[in-house]
């Protein structure tokens, strides 16, 4: 007896009861059939749009893209093959490598201070549990803006002539900025765009530390109280430790979401990635290398390179998040 | 209990408590006020070194100059785009979630961590081969087409949100429906769902906003001006000034 017939007798079983109060409400025959297609036939009828996107939209297309970066591309049509010297050509490619390298250190830069960012908000709510309530809505709200439109008020913020940031700096006495010319060089560009980037990131990480931060108020929190612990103290030795597989996948997803910023730099930076090639990362330059230079041997190189990238941290990110569910 | 915490404060602590959080809800929201006084001033209030806060006439002429200009078209676009991805990816969600969380299906597992990690590709390995595919099956500057592509980013996570919606059910529920005689579906639709709309509208919301706010693709597909969603309109008018 197969496991799956005798869960089917079970069930029949299970079924007695009701047939005794009243007159079976299908012939026998027809029920078992209707059984055996529930259990057979329509979990894969149920997952068959979701495979068919899985497959199309996603599969396919990694799998062309690898195909593509393994040969020549140019006008986005399949050319000679060329084994691996478009990822050579990358390597040896300085702007490539600086894009890599800046989007790194970008996203590192963009976590550290989301993090620290989300994680004092976080406390301060904590800390003011009567405002709490309108303070998340408020908080919440720059995640509400769509990314185009933060990009375009934040670089009028940094206007050089007319920006608040230049005449709130100068305000108070740092008389360099006045007129200062953020987007005029690769690093103050850089600095605006992180700004941008961080006041839209943070929402989503600081309500998520919230609700951790909030299970931490235990008998231990209050033991290392009474013991004399100070904020600080009872901070980094109880309460960030009991949050930190939350702190964890936090920071990976917002590692994530950094590294693959397209947004910001298409709406801050002009021309893309300028000035002079100073502020491309790696989504950036993937996608001019495709759709401006028409290249898309050397751009599926590029994508490769990103989604090995992502795939190592992403891996990290399931591991913990399976670990976590069990 | 929040009364008495914020008794015990030392004055000096609780005024540098309301500092701060001053500073979190002017910095949260002072791009937007920025963005709507900007959108009301007169040009000559707009080209300042100092900055006007308040400023001392507002005009509303610019909404109007909107409404007479591509942008009800491009909002429209945007609309059948975001709506018509939503309602796909719902059903989807629907469907697939419900399996995911009922049935031992094989290769459940990586079927979940495929889901999950789908979320995180970078959509830079996506936009070369499905430019292809789409200019190969004539679909670029065509709504289908970019919700084709908008798929690929909203499913995944959708219907790992669905799915956890539904093991918040218990199983017993359509079981005792079955045994009462009906079919599975019927259970389902009868009972389950009216349960799991919370999850649906989660779903529907995390699917809209992707949608709406997508640029990579929409930018690259749709580059025809009559068809362009919101986001690309916007970003190619800023770039253009």
């Amino acid at each position: 007896m197969t496991s799956s017939a005798r869960e089917l007798g079970g069930r029949e079983h299970s079924g007695a009861p009701a047939r005794r109060a009243g007159p079976p409400p299908h012939p026998p025959r027809r029920r078992r059939r209707r059984l055996s297609f529930d259990r057979h036939a329509l979990p894969w009828l149920l997952l068959t749009p979701l495979a068919a996107v899985i497959i199309g939209v996603v599969g396919y297309p990694i799998v062309r893209t690898v195909w593509f970066s393994l040969h020549s591309g140019r006008y986005l049509k399949l050319g000679a093959w060329v084994g691996l010297d478009n990822f050579k050509a990358l390597f040896s490619d300085e702007y490539f490598i600086a894009a890599l390298i800046r989007t790194t250190v970008f996203a590192a830069v963009c976590v550290a201070a989301t993090m620290l960012v989300s994680l004092g908000i976080a406390l301060v709510l904590d800390a003011a549990p009567r405002a709490a309530k309108v303070l998340t809505v408020i908080v919440l709200l720059p995640w509400a803006m769509p990314r185009v439109a933060s990009g375009i008020i934040w670089k009028w913020m940094f206007n050089d002539q007319y920006g608040v940031v230049n005449w709130a700096l100068s305000s108070i006495g740092l008389k360099g900025f006045n007129g200062f010319a953020w987007f005029n060089n690769g690093f103050t560009s850089l600095v605006a765009i992180t700004a941008a980037v961080v006041w839209h990131s943070v929402p989503f990480i600081a309500i998520s530390m919230i609700a951790g931060l909030r299970s931490t108020r235990t008998e231990v929190l209050e033991a290392a109280k009474v013991d004399g612990a100070s904020f600080t103290q009872s901070l980094i030795h109880v309460r960030l430790p009991m949050i930190r597989p939350l702190l964890f996948v936090l920071g990976i997803m917002s590692t994530i979401f950094a590294y693959q910023s397209f947004d910001h730099f298409l709406v801050m930076t002009s021309p893309p990635g300028g000035p002079s090639h100073s502020t491309e990362v790696l989504s950036l330059l993937t996608w001019l290398q495709a759709f401006a230079v028409l290249d898309a041997g050397q751009a599926a190189a590029m994508a490769i390179v990103t989604f090995v990238l992502l795939a190592i941290i992403t891996a990290v990110y399931i591991r913990f998040n399976r670990e976590e569910d069990q | 209990v929040s009364t008495r915490r914020l008794g015990r404060r030392s004055p000096a602590a609780s005024a540098v408590l309301y500092v701060i959080i001053g500073g979190i809800v002017l910095v949260s929201l002072f791009p937007f006020f920025w963005m709507l006084v900007t959108s009301i001033k007169p040009d000559t209030a707009i080209f300042t070194r100092t900055p006007q806060f308040f400023p001392a006439h507002a005009i509303v002429s610019r909404y109007g100059d909107l409404l007479s200009g591509p942008i009800p078209r491009q909002f429209l676009n945007s609309l059948i785009v975001a709506g018509a991805t939503t309602v796909l990816t719902g059903v989807i969600a629907l469907m697939a979630g419900y399996a995911l969380a009922r049935y031992k299906v094989p290769m459940r597992r990586y079927l979940l961590v495929v889901i999950l990690s789908m979320q995180m590709l970078p959509q830079t390995i996506l936009v070369i081969p499905l430019f292809v595919l789409l200019r190969n099956a004539h679909l670029l500057n065509t709504f289908q087409g970019l919700v084709i592509s908008h798929l690929a980013l909203t499913v995944g996570m959708s219907t790992y949100v669905m799915r956890s919606f539904y093991l918040d059910i218990p199983e017993e529920l359509e079981e005792s429906a079955m045994v009462d005689g009906c079919g599975r579906m019927t259970a389902v639709r009868r009972i389950i769902f009216p349960l799991v709309w919370p999850g649906l509208a989660a779903s529907s919301i995390y699917a809209f906003i992707t949608s709406w706010n997508e640029l990579m693709f929409s930018a690259t597909y749709m580059q025809q001006p009559a068809k362009e969603t919101l986001p690309v309109a916007l970003q190619q008018y800023f770039s253009s000034y």
